[in-house]
C-alpha cells in the first residue's frame, strides 16, 4: 500500500476549481506554505488530495495518520541496529521521510494540537532536531503540509491556521447538471476503475507535465519590486499580522506564474494568490472607538484566535466583509467560484426558526431558539502548561487514569510500572543486548529498561449553564437571544467534546434541568423547552450551581468546570424572608470565587436604567464578564481560569 | 463444546428496514455500512450477529493476513502486490465473509495494530502485529454502542473508513494495509449522541422500535421461547428460509454489476438533493448505489423509482441535519413528490 495509485483521478473531479489550483500551487512550490482545505463532508476534499498524489512526480505524498506516536513522527533509535551492534543510531520517522516531499493530514483538526504545531513549526524551520531515547540528531526536513478538515468538527485555532500558507474551501455544488455529472462519473469509476482512469489519462499526464515544468521554472520566476509592493499593499489592506503573509503571497504568485509557463509575475497572479493566501488571515481593522464599556476582565490580544470562516459564524464574517475591502477578484472566466455566492447559499441553508409558542400564556412562556445567533468564539485559558513539542513539559491534560486514552509517549517510571510501553522498553534495552546474557530471546530486558506509557485523554471542560428564567428575561424576546447564545455555546461544547449541565432559576427555586452529561443533544432539548416567568432568585441559582459543581469536583477531581451564568441581574426573590436578594447573591458569588471555580457572566440587562447587579456579581465571582450584545456581535468569549483570592 | 447456533436472521419478526439495510450491505459491500438506532431489546445485535450466517463466500489470497481479493489488484497489501508483480497470485482460498466485532473498550493499538512485542523480544526485529482493522478488511466491522466509543478510536476509524487503507505509524512500526470494511454500528440514542462526521460515514441509517402490534409481539415471544427450548431444532426449522435468502443475496451480488441507471433517475436524485439542501455529494451517490443494490435484490437490472423511494428512506434521514443536535427530519412527502414528479 505504498501510494495512492488506485485513486480517483484529480482531473475527473467536477468543479472545486479553487481547491484544484491551490493544490497545484502546493505541489509546485513548498515555499507557498502548504495548504488547508476546509469543507463540509462529501465535497471531494480528500479525493482531490489523494488524486494529486499522482501528479506530484518525484515528490511523494506521505500520509500522516491520526494514530501517529511521537517516536514514529520525529524518529527514534534504530532498534534492530542497536540490538545487533550495541550502538545507538538514529532511525528517521515520518518527518525524516518527508524531507523534500509533502505531508498529507486528513482531518487535520482532529490531530493532537501539539503534534500539529510541531509538524508545522518544523516545516517552517526546515529541520528536525530530535532529542529522545538517548539519541541526539538533527536532520533536514523541508516539506509542505496539505491538510483537510470539516469545520463541523471544530476549527483550528488562529495561530495554527496562520501557519498554513494557503486556505481554500470546497463547496457544495448546487447545479443539477454538475451534481448529475458527479454521480455519473462516480458510478463509472465504481464500475471499472481501471477503464475510468484510462479515460482521464491524457488530462492527468498533461497536469503532471505542467507541474513538472513549473517546478523547473520556479526558481527562474523573478519577483519584481512592483510585485513586492503589491504584496505589501494586499496584506496591509487585509490587516494581516506579521510578515508571513507577504512572503506566502509572493511564493504562491510565483508558482502560479510558473504554472502558466512565465518567468515573471503578473498582477493577476497576485490577485489569484490573494484568494488562497489572505482569506484565513484577514483581521478586523482596529476600531476607532469603543462605544461599549470595557468589561472588567479585559480579554487579552485576540487576533490570534480568529477561527476560519465557516457557516457557523456567518454574521461575523459578514461583519468583517463590511469592514475590510475584499481582495480584488481575479477576472477569471469561471464565475461559479465567487465566495459571495457561497455565503448566500449557506445563508439559505440556515433553518428559519419560527417561534411556535408565541401565544403561550403571559406568566409562563417558552421562547424559541434564535438559530441565527453566531457561534461565539470561545477561548479557554485554564492556565495549563502548554506542551512544548519535544520537551517533557508537564501536561495537566494528561490523565494518569489507568490504560485509558491515547498512548502519546513513554517515560521513565516514577512508581511501579502498571502500563508498560513495550516499544519504548525494547528500545531502551536494545543498545545493551550485546553485553547481556541471552536466554533464548534476542532481547534481555532488565528492570532499568522499563518504561511507562503516558496516555492522554482529551478531557473536555464541563460547562454548567446557570440560566435566569424569570419573567423579566422573557421580555422583548430576550430569551430567544439567550437561548440562541447558549445553543451556540452548546455546539462549541460538542465540538470540543465537553460535558454540559444546566440549571434554571425562576420564581423561588433553582431547578437542575440537566445533570452534568455528555449528551449535548439532551441539553439542547431541555433548553428549547425552558419556560420563563416569575421572579428572579439569583442566589438560589448560584447556590444550586455551587452544590452541583462541588459534587462534580468530588467525583472527578480532574474536572475543570466552567460556570456560565446568564442573567439580567434583577434579583428580587429569596427563599428566606428578610434577606436581601442582591446581597445574598453577592455572598454566594464570593464563595464561588473562593472555591476557584472558573466562571463567566453573560449579562442580558438592556433596560434603560441599568442596575448593574450582574456586573457586580461577576466582579465578586472573579468571573469573565460579557454582555449578550457583545457576543451577538461576534466578540470572543475569553474564559480565563479563576485563580481564586 | 459445541457452539450454540445463533438465532436465525429470517426468524426475526418485523424490523423490515433494519433487515433490508443489512442485506443490501452484504450484497454490495461498497455501499458504506448502516447505523441502527433504537432502544434496548429491539433485536439490533441479534440481527447483526445473525447476519453472519448469511454471508457469502469470497476468494482470498491464501495465507494473506488481510485476505486480499486477488481480482482487485488496486487493493492488495504489500505482500500480495509483490506476488502480483511476480505473477504468483494464483494460490487462493475460499473464505466466508465474517462479522468482526469491535468492543467499545477496544484500545487504539488493538484497533489499528501495533508492534509485535513477542517477536521483537525473541528476534530483536520489528514486525507489525495486525489489529482489528486488518481482520475487518473485506468483512463486516460491527461496533455495538458506537456512540460510546472513545473519541480517538472514532478518529482512527473515520480515517480508515475514508481511505480504505489503515496507515499505522506507532510504537515503532510504520505500516499500511487495505482496510475496506462494511461498518455496522448500533446505538441507543438515549445514551449520547454520535458525531456528525461518523454519522455521515454510514450509507444507511434505520431506527428500530419495539413491535407495537400485539400479534407480532406475541410472535416475538413465541419464537424466542422455541429457540431457547431447542436451538438446534429451531434453527433447522428455518433452514429453508435461510438458504433461500442466502441464495438471493448471492444472486443479487452477481447481478449488481449489470444494473444500469437511466439518466432520468439521476435527474430525480439531483432534484431531490437540491430540494432538500443536503450537504456535500455523498448522499447523492449513496442514494444511487442503494437503489442499484435494491434493484439487484429484486432481481432486476434497471433502477426504478420504487428503488429510489426505498433508498431515500434508508439513506437520507441521517443526512438531514445541518448542525450538530438539530433534529433533522426527512420530509417523506416531499421526497415522494420529487421522485414521482
Amino acid at each position: 500500500m505504498s501510494g495512492y495509485f488506485n485513486s480517483y483521478p484529480f482531473a475527473a473531479v467536477v468543479g472545486q476549481e479553487q481547491a484544484k489550483r491551490a493544490i497545484l500551487v502546493a505541489l509546485v512550490n513548498p515555499k507557498a506554505g502548504g495548504l488547508l482545505i476546509s469543507g463540509v463532508t462529501g465535497t471531494a476534499k480528500s479525493v482531490l488530495v489523494r488524486g494529486a498524489a499522482t501528479l506530484s512526480g518525484n515528490r511523494k505524498l506521505l500520509n500522516l495518520p491520526l494514530n501517529v506516536t511521537e517516536d514514529m513522527l520525529f524518529g527514534s533509535i534504530d532498534l534492530e541496529y542497536a540490538v545487533s551492534k550495541g550502538e545507538r543510531r538514529f532511525e528517521p520517522g515520518l518527518l525524516g521521510r518527508a524531507d523534500g516531499n509533502i505531508i498529507y493530514i486528513d482531518e487535520v483538526n482532529l490531530l493532537r494540537p501539539e503534534l500539529l504545531t510541531a509538524v508545522l513549526d518544523i516545516s517552517m524551520a526546515g529541520e528536525n532536531r530530535v532529542e529522545r531515547d538517548g539519541i541526539s540528531f538533527t536532520h533536514k526536513a523541508e516539506y509542505a503540509v496539505i491538510g483537510t478538515m470539516d469545520p463541523h468538527e471544530g476549527v483550528l485555532p488562529g495561530h495554527l491556521l496562520d501557519r498554513f500558507g494557503m486556505f481554500v474551501e470546497t463547496e457544495n455544488l448546487k447545479e443539477k447538471e454538475q451534481r448529475k455529472e458527479i454521480m455519473q462519473r462516480l458510478l463509472d469509476y465504481a464500475k471499472d476503475p481501471a477503464a475510468f482512469r484510462i479515460k482521464y489519462e491524457e488530462e492527468t499526464e498533461q497536469l503532471m507535465a505542467q507541474v513538472a515544468r513549473a517546478r523547473e521554472l520556479l526558481s527562474h520566476v523573478e519577483i519584481s519590486e512592483a510585485m513586492m509592493e503589491l504584496a505589501v499593499q494586499y496584506c496591509t489592506q487585509a490587516f494581516c499580522a506579521g510578515h508571513r503573509a507577504d512572503l506566502y503571497l509572493l511564493e504562491t504568485a510565483r508558482a502560479i506564474a510558473a504554472l502558466a509557463e512565465r518567468n515573471y509575475i503578473l498582477p493577476k497572479d497576485m490577485e489569484e494568490a490573494a484568494l488562497y493566501v489572505l482569506p484565513h488571515r484577514m483581521r478586523k481593522p482596529p476600531e476607532p472607538q469603543q462605544e461599549e464599556e470595557q468589561p472588567p476582565a479585559e480579554p487579552e490580544e485576540q487576533e490570534e484566535n480568529d477561527p476560519p470562516e465557516d457557516d457557523n459564524n456567518n454574521e461575523v464574517d459578514e461583519n468583517q466583509d463590511d469592514l475590510i475591502p475584499p481582495p480584488p477578484q481575479p477576472e477569471t472566466n469561471d464565475g461559479e467560484n465567487e465566495p459571495e455566492e457561497n455565503r448566500d447559499e449557506e445563508e439559505d441553508n440556515k433553518p428559519s426558526e419560527q417561534d411556535p409558542h408565541h401565544n403561550a400564556p403571559r406568566e409562563d412562556k417558552v421562547d424559541g431558539i434564535d438559530m441565527h445567533f453566531p457561534m461565539p468564539k470561545m477561548v479557554l485559558d485554564m492556565g495549563r502548561d502548554q506542551v512544548n513539542r519535544k520537551g517533557s513539559g508537564k501536561r495537566s491534560l494528561t490523565k494518569t487514569d489507568l490504560k485509558q486514552g491515547r498512548y502519546v509517549r513513554a517515560e521513565l517510571p516514577k512508581n511501579k510500572v502498571d502500563d508498560l510501553a513495550f516499544d519504548a522498553t525494547i528500545r531502551a534495552a536494545a543498545p545493551y543486548q550485546r553485553h547481556r546474557p541471552k536466554n533464548a530471546c534476542a532481547i534481555n530486558i532488565q528492570q532499568s529498561d522499563l518504561r511507562q506509557r503516558v496516555r492522554e485523554k482529551r478531557i473536555g471542560t464541563t460547562f454548567l449553564f446557570v440560566v435566569d428564567a424569570s419573567g423579566s428575561m422573557g421580555a422583548q424576546e430576550r430569551m430567544r437571544a439567550v437561548k440562541g447564545a447558549i445553543f451556540a455555546m452548546l455546539q462549541e461544547a460538542y465540538q470540543k467534546r465537553d460535558k454540559v449541565g444546566m440549571i434554571a432559576f425562576r420564581r423561588k427555586v433553582a431547578e437542575e434541568l440537566l445533570p452534568i452529561t455528555r449528551s449535548v443533544d439532551l441539553a439542547q432539548k431541555r433548553l428549547a423547552e425552558l419556560p420563563t416567568g416569575g421572579k428572579t432568585p439569583l442566589a438560589e441559582g448560584l447556590a444550586q450551581a455551587f452544590i452541583t459543581l462541588d459534587m462534580l469536583k468530588r467525583k472527578e477531581p480532574d474536572a475543570e468546570p466552567v460556570l456560565v451564568l446568564v442573567t439580567d441581574g434583577r434579583a428580587n426573590s429569596v427563599v428566606q424572608e428578610g434577606e436581601d436578594p442582591v446581597e445574598s447573591a453577592i455572598k454566594l458569588a464570593k464563595q464561588i470565587r473562593k472555591a476557584k471555580i472558573t466562571s463567566v457572566v453573560i449579562d442580558t440587562e438592556t433596560d434603560f436604567i441599568k442596575l448593574g447587579v450582574a456586573r457586580q456579581v461577576a466582579a465578586e465571582m472573579g468571573a469573565n464578564y460579557y454582555k449578550l450584545k457583545q457576543l451577538s456581535q461576534g466578540d470572543i468569549l475569553h474564559i480565563v481560569r479563576n485563580i481564586g483570592v | 463444546m459445541k457452539r450454540r447456533g445463533v438465532y436465525p436472521f429470517t426468524a426475526i419478526v418485523g424490523q423490515e428496514d433494519m433487515k433490508l439495510s443489512l442485506i443490501l450491505n452484504v450484497i454490495n459491500p461498497a455501499l458504506g455500512g448502516v447505523l441502527i438506532k433504537g432502544e434496548k431489546g429491539t433485536a439490533k445485535s441479534t440481527a447483526v450477529r445473525a447476519l453472519a450466517e448469511l454471508l457469502p463466500a469470497m476468494e482470498a489470497v491464501k495465507g494473506c493476513r488481510f485476505h486480499c481479493d486477488p481480482a482487485q489488484e488496486s487493493f492488495l497489501c504489500d505482500d500480495c502486490t509483490d506476488k502480483f508483480r511476480k505473477g504468483e497470485l494464483q494460490d487462493t482460498e475460499t473464505l466466508k465473509m465474517r462479522v468482526v466485532e469491535l468492543p467499545v473498550s477496544a484500545t487504539e493499538d488493538r484497533v489499528v495494530g501495533t508492534l509485535d512485542v513477542e517477536y521483537a523480544i525473541k528476534n530483536g526485529e520489528k514486525k507489525f502485529e495486525p489489529g482489528l482493522l486488518a481482520l475487518a478488511n473485506r468483512n463486516i466491522l460491527y461496533v455495538d454502542e458506537i456512540n460510546l466509543l472513545d473519541d480517538h478510536v472514532v478518529d482512527v476509524l473515520l480515517d480508515a473508513a475514508a481511505m480504505g487503507v489503515n496507515t499505522v505509524e506507532r510504537e515503532g512500526v510504520s505500516y499500511s494495509h487495505p482496510a475496506r470494511f462494511v461498518l455496522v454500528g448500533t446505538m441507543n440514542p438515549e445514551e449520547g449522541d454520535i458525531r456528525p462526521q461518523l454519522l455521515d460515514r454510514f450509507a444507511l441509517s434505520v431506527t428500530v422500535t419495539g413491535e407495537h402490534d400485539r400479534e407480532n409481539r406475541k410472535e416475538v415471544i413465541k419464537r424466542r421461547l422455541a429457540y431457547e427450548a431447542d436451538p438446534e431444532g429451531f434453527i433447522d426449522s428455518y433452514g429453508k428460509e435461510q438458504e433461500e435468502l442466502a441464495g438471493k443475496i448471492v444472486a443479487a451480488g452477481k447481478l449488481l454489476p449489470e444494473v444500469t441507471v437511466a439518466d432520468s433517475m439521476l435527474d430525480k436524485v439531483a432534484d431531490l438533493a437540491i430540494d432538500l439542501g443536503v450537504d456535500g455529494h455523498r448522499s447523492d451517490i449513496t442514494l444511487i448505489k442503494t437503489a442499484m443494490t435494491m434493484a439487484a435484490f429484486r432481481g432486476s437490472s434497471t433502477v426504478e423509482t420504487e428503488d429510489l423511494k426505498i433508498a431515500a428512506r434508508l439513506a437520507l434521514p441521517h443526512r438531514m441535519r445541518r448542525r450538530p443536535f438539530e433534529d433533522g427530519t426527512l420530509d417523506m412527502d416531499k421526497v415522494l413528490s420529487v421522485l414521482e414528479g
